[in-house]
């Protein structure tokens, strides 16, 4: 074999006249054209080819394989997720449980300090002298103040104290620190944060009008001056707050922040919510929609055509409220023209306005429509003709086939028995079929057929189903329904057939 | 196995768990481009996250309101800033999400940061590689070597890219390495370290052989990444580069603003996804189609007469404005892709190219590339491309005249930095640097049969006639018949692997290319095969990011050498 690749390698030689035809399927034809008179030569020929071919394909399935790769190269799919199954999602490890022992164990500590912090505020802030030399004494009578003397360098800035740089006590831990390292605690912020949190509206309301006349009293005891430049730069605030120190301010604040962001909730909040619901509410119907929608066109009367519509109704009104809420947030303090919602507040109101365009877009734009009244009932129409014919058409298949039972067991008396009965069933059937229409009550309860009972129990447990909202329920039910209709129209029209024969 | 899917659940799991309300996605610069493979904003803004932003960008503006997803690599200047975000949160809550194993010190780090407890979760999820494709998968590391070796942080780089990879698709894998590369034993170990050590996260239920993981060397096949490619989405990289799914077009002149860069992705764009591999000629036809029918569609629109019309066009709106949108954006991409092609003659550039991969004929294919280094239409970047080719596969043939090919190259003007690429090409990827016959040189008989029926049938197209290296490796994988002395089992447990494993992911140190990945979605679709194959790399090359990293290993290895 090896040869003869060799020797193929330089041409497709024929043997006999030793032309160069480049393909073997050339040199094939060509030989079976020009020689066709020697036929043992082509037989050896062909076999050779045959013989070779199997050779290899059984000494290297790779070729077999290959010749699949490349065969199935030109249709070659792209990005087609059917081709792959379903996949679990991957390995996931939480931390979350180390995280929260780490936390509340570091926490603690957290606790302890802040609620000492609260309590002593609590006690500088009851009945704290106007007076500056008795407020000292109030002060460090709550707080035991550190011996000024121990201390050499500011502990936060490291600097040494000096004439310009005085020595300085946090109200609330009684350390030492230089002017820059410390910070201003305003009273009526103290006042807030020693409130209980159920008092905290009122509280700041009524510490919002008492604070003014008291600064004012505060700026007439010193000199006018004095006052102007305290509004100016705020220096002077620093004796109608408390002096803190870095620490103990961090602490409260962060506490202050915990509590104001857990109160708070922003009227973005409350349009948004609310757009989510509609959201939520579309999504639920959308899917009973579509459904109840391509059963009608179809013609079929399982669903009632004024119920879709009552739902279209809906969904239309969904529609407009997420457009016009949606369109409301992304305007929401626009009118506040001194301060309009700027970088990422306003980004965040236009990508939820963004959202909602885009889901109404995808979700409602493109929603079939339902057909008018006329229009349902002419497909209805069309839908039964089309049904009956297909029956009649199974029917006379079946025909050929009874036609022959028959034909062996004839019992007249049980004939006459069916007959009187299909009288009565056959009126029924054309009322059933339209029961979509038709009233409730003029629907017959108490047939003689089991069939026609059970069909109209069905359709009293549909209502009920769908009353109750449980689409689920509805679905099979109706489904169960589609099949009984069915089989019976069949057996009616067998029945009628037979009688008719 | 579906690297897209496998991410995907992950964030979407990410947005489940935080419950409803105002998002924030809080990322870093690589886990940005992990979710934007996956995920369009569009969509991502109906699982309600509204608003992205980088940790690394020092925004401080608080919106307590919203809720905070926070899906990071775990990096020490990650936990750094998260830290920090912690001790003054800006957002009402925090879901935390590490894209790898994260070392138990740093989540105590934060957990002690947390002084104001607004972290409700904090957990691995394990997408830390960008997702190319289904079964593509790349690190975006553009250069990996550093001489012949590896830098540290790259070495760790891959082994959480890898592991990542296993645990997103729950495999427990044996591993395989092409022997003659240091790297890839060096990455193989590192990461069969990492399994054991985290043997718990590893214990899948596996049905069927266990996986295989294959780690290979770019340095065994050098030529792939070198030639023009001919289907759709290789041509772009190649011509255009992709990169996170994106092509610029500003370079196009007359280019209208919005399609000055384009996103091609096949999760979003539905006709890419349907023709990303379908080559050069088919995608014009169905181009053509595609205009042809949006013509229908837009004149039956001009005869808007009756309300019915309009609603019917209303209706058809969404499919429409998609449509309009994906023809005019193909429509550039491919006609810039016709206009290079013929500007630069590189059909006949592709033709040489295609023979020097697959053929040997010296004295043939030495006439083709002077001819073609002589033609002004041919670019400097192709002419040099060609020397290269020309030079891996003569390297030792006794008419090599790859000096002679080089002095034409001088002549015709082309930038030193390309001449001197040809020698440092041979010497990253020459015949010592490879252990695979990549040309075919000592043919056993098997192999000449095969080429004779490949004679027999004709060959179907000039232009799509190579097939990489990874192809044989992986048929011959599927036969249990890939030497144990060219790609070792790792340890001593090569009797207990079964040498015919089902689920085989493969990851190529110096980057994989789109014709690989080609060929890997047409054996995960040979069922006969009976392999499903990932295909991952350092990067996704094109020859000119593949001559970059050529370059700079061999730049390093000079100075190591000194």
């Amino acid at each position: 074999m090896a040869e003869g690749g060799g020797s193929v390698l330089e041409g497709f030689l024929c043997p006999v006249c030793k032309a160069d035809f480049g393909t073997a399927v050339k040199l094939l034809s060509h030989f079976e054209k020009e020689h066709n008179e020697d036929k043992d030569v082509l037989q050896a020929f062909k076999d050779l080819f045959g013989k070779a071919k199997k050779k290899i394909l059984k000494s290297d399935g790779v070729y077999g394989n290959e010749g699949e790769i490349q065969a199935s190269s030109r249709k070659v799919m792209g990005y087609s997720p059917s081709l792959y199954e379903p996949q679990p999602i991957g390995a996931v490890r939480s931390h979350s449980q180390q995280f929260s022992a780490v936390r509340s164990q570091h926490l603690e500590h957290y606790t302890v300090e802040t609620n000492k912090l609260l309590i002593r505020l609590d006690k500088i802030l009851k009945d704290l002298p106007s007076d500056p030399l008795k407020r000292k004494a109030h002060e460090q009578e709550v707080v035991p103040w550190v011996d000024e003397k121990m201390v050499r360098l500011c502990p936060s800035c490291s600097r040494s104290f000096h004439l310009t740089r005085r020595k300085h006590h946090c109200r609330l831990c009684g350390f030492v620190m230089c002017n820059d390292c410390s910070y201003s605690l305003a009273l009526d912020t103290a006042r807030k944060m020693t409130s209980p949190i159920s008092q905290v509206e009122p509280q700041t309301e009524l510490q919002g009008s008492s604070l003014p006349s008291q600064k004012l009293k505060r700026s007439n005891s010193n000199s006018s001056l004095n006052s102007v430049l305290s509004l100016v730069e705020g220096v002077h605030q620093i004796d109608t707050g408390l002096r803190v120190c870095k620490e103990c301010l961090h602490l409260l604040e962060s506490r202050e922040a915990l509590r104001e962001s857990r109160a708070a909730r922003p009227i973005l909040i409350q349009f948004y919510e609310r757009l989510r619901t509609y959201m939520q509410d579309a999504n639920q119907f959308l899917p009973t929609y579509i459904k109840m929608c391509n059963s009608i066109s179809c013609g079929e009367s399982t669903y009632q055509l004024k119920e879709a519509q009552a739902l279209w109704a809906k969904l239309l009104r969904l529609a407009e409220n997420i457009d016009s809420l949606s369109k409301k947030i992304l305007v929401l303090g626009s009118a506040d023209t001194e301060n309009p919602p700027r970088g990422r507040a306003l980004q965040l109101q236009q990508q939820i306005r963004a959202a909602a365009t885009a889901f109404l877009r995808n979700e409602m734009l493109g929603l079939p429509t339902l057909p008018t009244e006329a229009k349902y009932l002419e497909m209805q129409e069309q839908r039964r003709q089309e049904l009956k014919a297909r029956i009649q058409q199974e029917q006379l298949e079946a025909q050929a086939s009874l036609q022959l039972q028959k034909q062996k067991v004839r019992e007249k008396g049980r004939d006459k028995q069916t007959f009187d009965r299909n009288h009565v069933n056959v009126h029924q059937d054309t009322v059933l079929l339209d029961s979509g229409w038709t009233p409730e009550k003029a629907r017959l309860f108490n047939s003689d057929d089991p069939m026609v009972q059970q069909m109209n129990n069905l359709k009293h447990y549909i209502k009920e189903a769908k009353l109750a909202q449980r689409v689920d329920e509805v679905e099979a039910l109706e489904r169960n329904l589609e099949e009984l209709q069915e089989e019976y129209w069949r057996q009616q029209e067998q029945k009628r057939q037979e009688t008719a024969s | 196995m579906n690297c897209i899917l496998a991410v995907k659940m992950y964030i979407t799991k990410m947005t489940d768990e935080s419950g409803p309300g105002m998002k924030v996605l809080l990322m870093d610069k690589e886990t940005t481009s992990i979710v934007s493979m996956v995920f369009g904003q569009s969509e991502i803004q109906q699982r309600e996250v509204y608003l992205f932003e980088r940790i690394d960008a020092g925004n401080t503006e608080p919106m307590k309101h919203l809720k905070c997803i926070a899906f990071l690599r775990p990096s020490k200047e990650n936990i750094h800033s998260l830290a920090m975000e912690l001790r003054r949160p800006r957002y009402g809550s925090y879901y935390i999400y590490f894209s790898n194993i994260t070392p138990k010190a740093d989540i105590k780090t934060l957990a002690e940061a947390d002084e104001q407890e607004v972290v409700r979760e904090i957990q691995e999820f394990y997408g830390d590689y960008l997702a190319m494709g289904p079964h593509l998968f790349s690190l975006g590391i553009p250069i990996s070597y550093q001489g012949n070796g590896w830098d540290h942080d790259i070495l760790s780089r891959c082994v959480q890219g890898v592991t990542s990879v296993l645990l997103s698709l729950q495999k427990n894998p044996f591993i395989r390495y092409q022997n003659n590369s240091k790297m890839a034993k060096r990455l193989a170990e590192t990461i069969r370290q990492v399994l054991s050590k985290e043997s718990e996260l590893f214990e899948f239920r596996q049905i069927g052989p266990p996986p295989l993981l294959l780690i290979l060397d770019r340095r065994d096949d050098p030529v792939t990444p070198l030639l023009n490619q001919w289907t759709y989405q290789a041509m772009v990289h190649e011509l255009l580069t992709i990169n996170n799914n994106r092509v610029s077009l500003g370079h196009v002149q007359g280019i209208s603003k919005e399609l000055k860069e384009v996103v091609l992705s096949a999760e979003q764009d539905e006709f890419y996804a349907n023709n990303l591999y379908l080559n050069f000629g088919e995608i014009g036809q169905t181009i053509k189609d595609l205009m042809d029918e949006f013509q229908k569609r837009s004149k039956s629109n001009r005869k808007l007469e009756s309300i019915q019309d309009m609603k019917n066009f209303v209706e058809a709106y969404p499919q429409f404005k998609k449509m309009s949108g994906t023809v005019s954006k193909h429509v550039v991409v491919v006609g810039e892709l016709a206009s290079l092609m013929e500007r630069h003659n590189l059909l006949e550039v592709s033709e040489t190219e295609q023979e020097l991969a697959c053929q040997e004929a010296h004295s043939q294919h030495f006439q083709h590339v002077r001819r073609l280094i002589a033609n002004e239409k041919v670019r400097h970047e192709d002419a040099a491309k060609l020397v290269m080719l020309y030079a891996l596969r003569y390297e030792n043939h006794s008419n090599n005249d790859t000096s002679g090919l080089i002095e034409l190259l001088k002549k015709k003007g082309v930038s030193d930095r390309l001449v001197k690429m040809v020698r440092t090409v041979v010497e990253y990827g020459g015949a010592h640097a490879r252990q695979s016959d990549l040309f075919g040189h000592q043919e056993a008989v098997v192999q000449i049969t095969k080429r004779f029926f490949k004679d027999l049938r004709g060959v179907e197209n000039v232009y799509t006639q190579h097939k990489p290296l990874l192809v044989e490796t992986l048929e011959d994988l599927s036969k249990g018949r890939v030497k144990e002395s060219l790609f070792p089992f790792l340890g001593n447990n090569s009797n207990v692997a079964t040498k015919r494993p089902q689920d085989v992911i493969v990851f190529i140190i110096g980057g994989a290319t789109y014709e690989e990945a080609l060929s890997v979605q047409q054996i995960n679709q040979t069922s006969s095969l009976g392999i499903r194959v990932i295909l991952g790399g350092t990067t996704i090359h094109n020859s000119t990011t593949f001559l970059n990293e050529v370059d700079a290993a061999s730049a390093r290895s000079r100075i190591q050498n000194l």
